[in-house]
């Protein structure tokens, strides 16, 4: 009988030792800030199953942070190398950049010409450094501005202001009319610089803007004295919300969605949650008129490829990281698209079916558009980031004139 | 006891799992954060060497402002004293006449002690609330709608707005201190007190106060240095905004490690911290000193 | 006392007595008013719906009672895990501060020797240095030695943070255990750890309780530590947890308020039972010093 058992034991070591062979599981880590409440979750959700599916034997560990948060646990991380994830969610530009910079990031030029078909080059812009590719860019956003058709028609507008000086008189109309004009973010300064970065780019630019986020050009610009100048006579006029300072971004889109402001500009990846309420059918989407014509056209915008995928230079399994970053980077790109969060950087299949009506309308003025420069507090490193911000918020909040804004980003960043 | 080799040698191992703790995690900290102090470094590459300029830059940068954060950290250690714990040593010296429902009202105040600082800041938040908040439907209801206010957005009032519920948790863990101080104090002297005619100011005055000092001392010490290390409530309710009003030093710390990656700055806050707190609790162990 | 003195307090009519209890007492109550309101105000709105709390009934029991805040606050934020964490955290923390306490207090106190007075002084410094201050560098070496995100990477600085105020206890309390059991156990032929496990140990459940519930309330709230080192929702605490969720619900005040609840209710249950406990622990932490 003990003999039997042994035997027994044995052949059943053997047996699991083989499996264990056959079937060696590898898990690939992946942080995002896809959590519950994000509009893109359920596509990382899909993205991974589907991935697992068509590579058996390869699991993806799925870790979700709140985007705030997210920021300080990717940077930490970064910071000691250690425990880092084999694939993150990063932004483009200087968010990026500086990782890559302390050589954390894995590049990807060896398995970048596999998409490039799908994968136009042009969007790779904002994850390529020296001339080497390290992200793989899945949706781009732009800064929008909603309105609520229904609000600007009690004030006695069939359309949004085309022209600043319009946008001025139907702001007053509005205000007659008991209507706030527009919800903005106070408390998250990132939420300011959705109005402001429209203003600075319409009064000086594309070209200018980027030369002044590149160092190139000094923020002590006229251009950019008027932009904030405007922006800080929007606030004085009170054409925004008045709890604003107290307000987080989540609280103002859902004001805007519960109908109490007239226009809300924030990404375009607001589309999801706007595009799904019941004030959809009443919602347009447009673009921030122009301040100075003779600097700036109506279809230069800030935006541009940004929700990014890459690969930590330490993780185990570099070819198979590398390739899950680029097939869920196309998954996410159409499944992000097909449910109306986000625009594709990926080649997107004409004829998918789009949940929304908003996203087309953006995609439309993506097309049209005559230049993009990205979000600033992306474009920028962490450090100058905050400092623009900062000074965003010192704008709104009155404490420094328009000169001085101009005036003391010029002698921070330059 | 033989004080042989092997005594000292138990007397090392009782005290070696505490010291591998203490000196691990809370004293070898310091000094590397002193070494981070004097580098720049982003947490990412090599810190580079410069010597005090942190320092330098930390008392003389208008972005950084740590003077601003300084200032609000020591107005709120005054009002922890002389606010705080004036109202907590009242409540414990009427709690210690015995009044009708003693234990019900130590346990009471005592309470909000308990509750996480997170689930505090969230609850204050909301009563805050310029649309929604008790506060301000309270004033509207009682005629008073002039009187409100975005209380965590108006710079005038925000500093206020974060001070009182920080106050507000602890009056109960200092009244408590000070209440079981004065239950100590020995029933005859009280008697003999009144027996001579004392009234019960001049009994509070010259005979529990001065019987109670060292655990006063105790109360100011943790009522100044918890001031100047509050991090919680603030990084709830406002992150130091807005504007950087409500900036506290902890608060300006994580800013410049996390959101601007700025290590050797960061320490240099650290650094600074653990200097005040500890010239603090000096300077305020030799004002009692003094007193008695 | 002189003349002038004495017909005050005699003719001082009792009535300004009397209203000067009335003001006292008015005081007494207003604070516990104050006190209580926040919690009473969060439990009430955590069953309620928006358009009560919003406005139609702010301040007054439910009128329709929403059970579902707590069903959402429990299903959407994996509130159950928090709180496992939490307790797992807090539980290992505890023990691992009371053993070394104990043992530190034990030769700090009991056993003769030159340094003592000059480490027990070195062990306070615990209770002036600011938790924040080494975040920087505890990171840097969790990271090292690849123990982020696993729930030593909070138990090991809480317990060295709760260190410094379990030896004060600990103290405290050895100091009246009397010496003669010390001597009657050497007699017996007890070595050093004889009389630490034989007589000390036995004698010092007092200070089981108030170590542990200090240390309890140390580590049950803390939120910076457990915001940084843990980053998987799977090991999150409770307290990261309610500040992430809060973060998520931002107009939806009845499930935020169930999340708070939850938190905050076992805290208040255990204080119902153990208030007195509890009061003593907080005053044995501050008076033995």
């Amino acid at each position: 009988m003990k003999k039997l058992l042994s035997i027994l034991l044995a052949a059943i070591m053997v047996l699991s030792m083989v499996s264990a062979v056959a079937e060696e599981e590898i898990t690939l880590t992946l942080w995002s800030i896809a959590t519950e409440s994000d509009s893109s979750h359920q596509s990382f959700i899909d993205a991974i199953a589907a991935f697992e599916a068509a590579n058996p034997g390869v699991k993806i560990a799925h870790d979700t942070t709140a985007n705030e948060a997210y920021k300080t646990k990717i940077k930490a991380a970064m910071s000691s190398g250690e425990g880092l994830p084999d694939i993150f969610f990063t932004w483009g530009m200087g968010f990026l950049g500086e990782f890559v910079d302390a050589g954390r990031v894995l590049n990807l030029d060896a398995y970048y010409p596999t998409y490039a078909a799908e994968l136009p080059e042009v969007m790779t812009g904002n994850s390529t450094y020296n001339g080497s590719h390290y992200g793989v860019p899945y949706s781009m956003s732009i800064v929008a501005l909603y309105a609520n058709m229904d609000l600007l028609k009690k004030a006695g507008w069939e359309d949004i202001p085309a022209t600043y000086e319009d946008m001025i008189k139907c702001c007053e109309d509005l205000k007659a009319a008991g209507i706030i004009p527009f919800g903005v973010s106070g408390k998250e300064l990132w939420c300011l610089s959705e109005y402001v970065e429209p203003l600075v780019i319409k009064s000086i630019g594309g070209a200018k803007l980027r030369d002044i986020y590149n160092g190139v050009a000094t923020w002590n610009d006229p251009g950019v004295v008027k932009a904030i100048a405007a922006f800080q006579d929007m606030v004085t006029k009170e054409y925004f919300d008045p709890s604003a300072i107290a307000l987080g971004n989540d609280e103002v889109k859902n004001n805007f969605i519960a109908g109490k402001y007239a226009f809300y500009q924030n990404g375009s990846w607001n589309n999801g949650d706007i595009g799904k309420a019941e004030i959809a059918p009443n919602v347009k989407v447009g673009t921030f008129p122009v301040l100075d014509p003779e600097n700036a056209t109506l279809m230069q915008m800030i935006g541009g490829p940004n929700n990014t995928l890459a690969v930590t230079a330490t993780t185990q399994y570099p070819d198979l990281a590398a390739k899950a970053a680029f097939e869920l980077g196309k998954f996410l790109s159409n499944a992000d698209y097909t449910s109306g969060a986000n625009l594709p950087c990926w080649t997107a299949d004409p004829n998918a079916e789009v949940a929304n009506d908003l996203i087309p309308a953006v995609a439309n003025m993506v097309a049209q558009a005559d230049d993009m420069v990205l979000f600033g507090d992306n474009f920028l490193s962490a450090d100058a980031a905050n400092t623009y911000l900062d000074y965003i918020g010192q704008a709104f909040a009155g404490d420094i004139t328009a000169e001085e804004f101009a005036e003391g980003l010029a002698s921070e960043l330059n | 006891m033989k004080k042989s080799f092997g005594y000292k040698l138990n007397i090392f191992l009782f005290l070696l799992p505490a010291l591998i703790l203490f000196i691990g995690v809370l004293i070898a900290p310091i000094f590397m954060s002193l070494s981070y102090s004097f580098t720049e470094w982003n947490g990412l590459k090599d810190p580079i060497f410069i010597g005090l300029d942190n320092y330098k830059e930390l008392f003389t940068s208008k972005s950084i402002n740590i003077m601003r954060a300084l200032k609000n950290s020591l107005l709120l250690a005054g009002l922890s004293v002389f606010i705080q714990l004036t109202f907590a040593l009242w409540l414990a010296l009427k709690l210690g006449k015995k009044p009708v429902g003693e234990r019900a009202y130590l346990s009471i105040f005592f309470m909000p002690v308990l509750i996480s600082t997170v689930v505090i800041g969230q609850l204050w938040l909301k009563i805050y609330n310029p649309d929604y908040g008790v506060l301000n439907l309270a004033l509207k209801s009682l005629g008073l709608e002039s009187w409100t206010r975005v209380w965590l957005g108006d710079k005038k009032t925000v500093l206020w707005a974060c001070f009182v519920p920080i106050l507000w948790q602890y009056v109960g863990y200092h009244m408590l201190l000070m209440y079981a101080g004065i239950k100590g104090v020995p029933t005859e002297l009280c008697e003999a007190a009144m027996l001579d005619g004392c009234t019960e100011g001049q009994l509070n005055r010259y005979i529990i106060i001065p019987y109670i000092k060292p655990i006063l001392r105790v109360s100011v010490i943790f009522a100044v240095t918890g001031s100047l290390k509050s991090f919680d409530l603030i990084y709830v309710l406002t992150n130091g905004g807005p504007n950087h009003a409500t900036e506290v030093p902890s608060t300006l710390m994580i800013n410049l490690l996390f959101l601007r990656n700025r290590y050797g700055m960061g320490s240099t806050i650290a650094v600074m911290l653990i200097v005040l707190c500890f010239v603090f609790a000096l300077l305020i162990n030799l004002v009692f000193k003094e007193e008695k | 006392m002189n003349a002038q003195n004495k017909q005050a307090i005699d003719s001082a009519p009792k009535k300004k007595g009397i209203v000067r209890k009335i003001a006292v007492y008015a005081v007494l109550i207003f604070w516990a008013f104050v006190s209580l309101f926040p919690v009473y105000w969060m439990l009430t709105f955590s069953l309620k719906n928006n358009a009560e709390i919003f406005g139609e009934n702010v301040i007054g029991l439910p009128k329709y009672w929403v059970w579902e805040n707590y069903t959402r606050a429990l299903g959407v934020g994996n509130m159950p895990r928090y709180f496992v964490n939490s307790i797992v955290v807090t539980v290992a923390t505890i023990l691992i501060t009371l053993v070394t306490s104990v043992m530190a207090s034990y030769a700090l106190t009991r056993l003769k020797w030159k340094g003592s007075k000059t480490m027990n002084k070195f062990f306070m410094l615990g209770l002036t240095i600011p938790i924040h201050a080494s975040i920087v560098p505890l990171y840097t070496t969790l990271a090292k030695v690849s123990m982020l995100n696993t729930y030593w990477a909070l138990i090991i600085p809480y317990s060295a943070f709760s260190l410094a105020m379990g030896i004060l206890i600990s103290i405290g309390f050895m100091g009246d255990i009397p010496y003669d059991l010390d001597e009657a156990a050497f007699l017996d032929g007890c070595g050093v750890w004889g009389i630490f496990f034989r007589v000390i140990v036995p004698l010092m459940t007092p200070a089981v309780a108030t170590v542990g519930i200090y240390t309890f309330l140390q580590c049950w709230n803390e939120l910076m530590f457990a915001n940084v080192f843990i980053s998987r929702d799977v090991l999150k605490t409770l307290p990261v947890g309610i500040q992430s969720l809060s973060g998520q619900y931002t107009t939806e005040w009845g499930p935020i308020g169930a999340a708070l609840s939850l938190a905050t209710i076992p805290t208040l249950l255990v204080y119902v039972f153990l208030s007195k406990q509890i009061q003593e622990s907080f005053i044995a932490g501050a008076v033995k010093g």
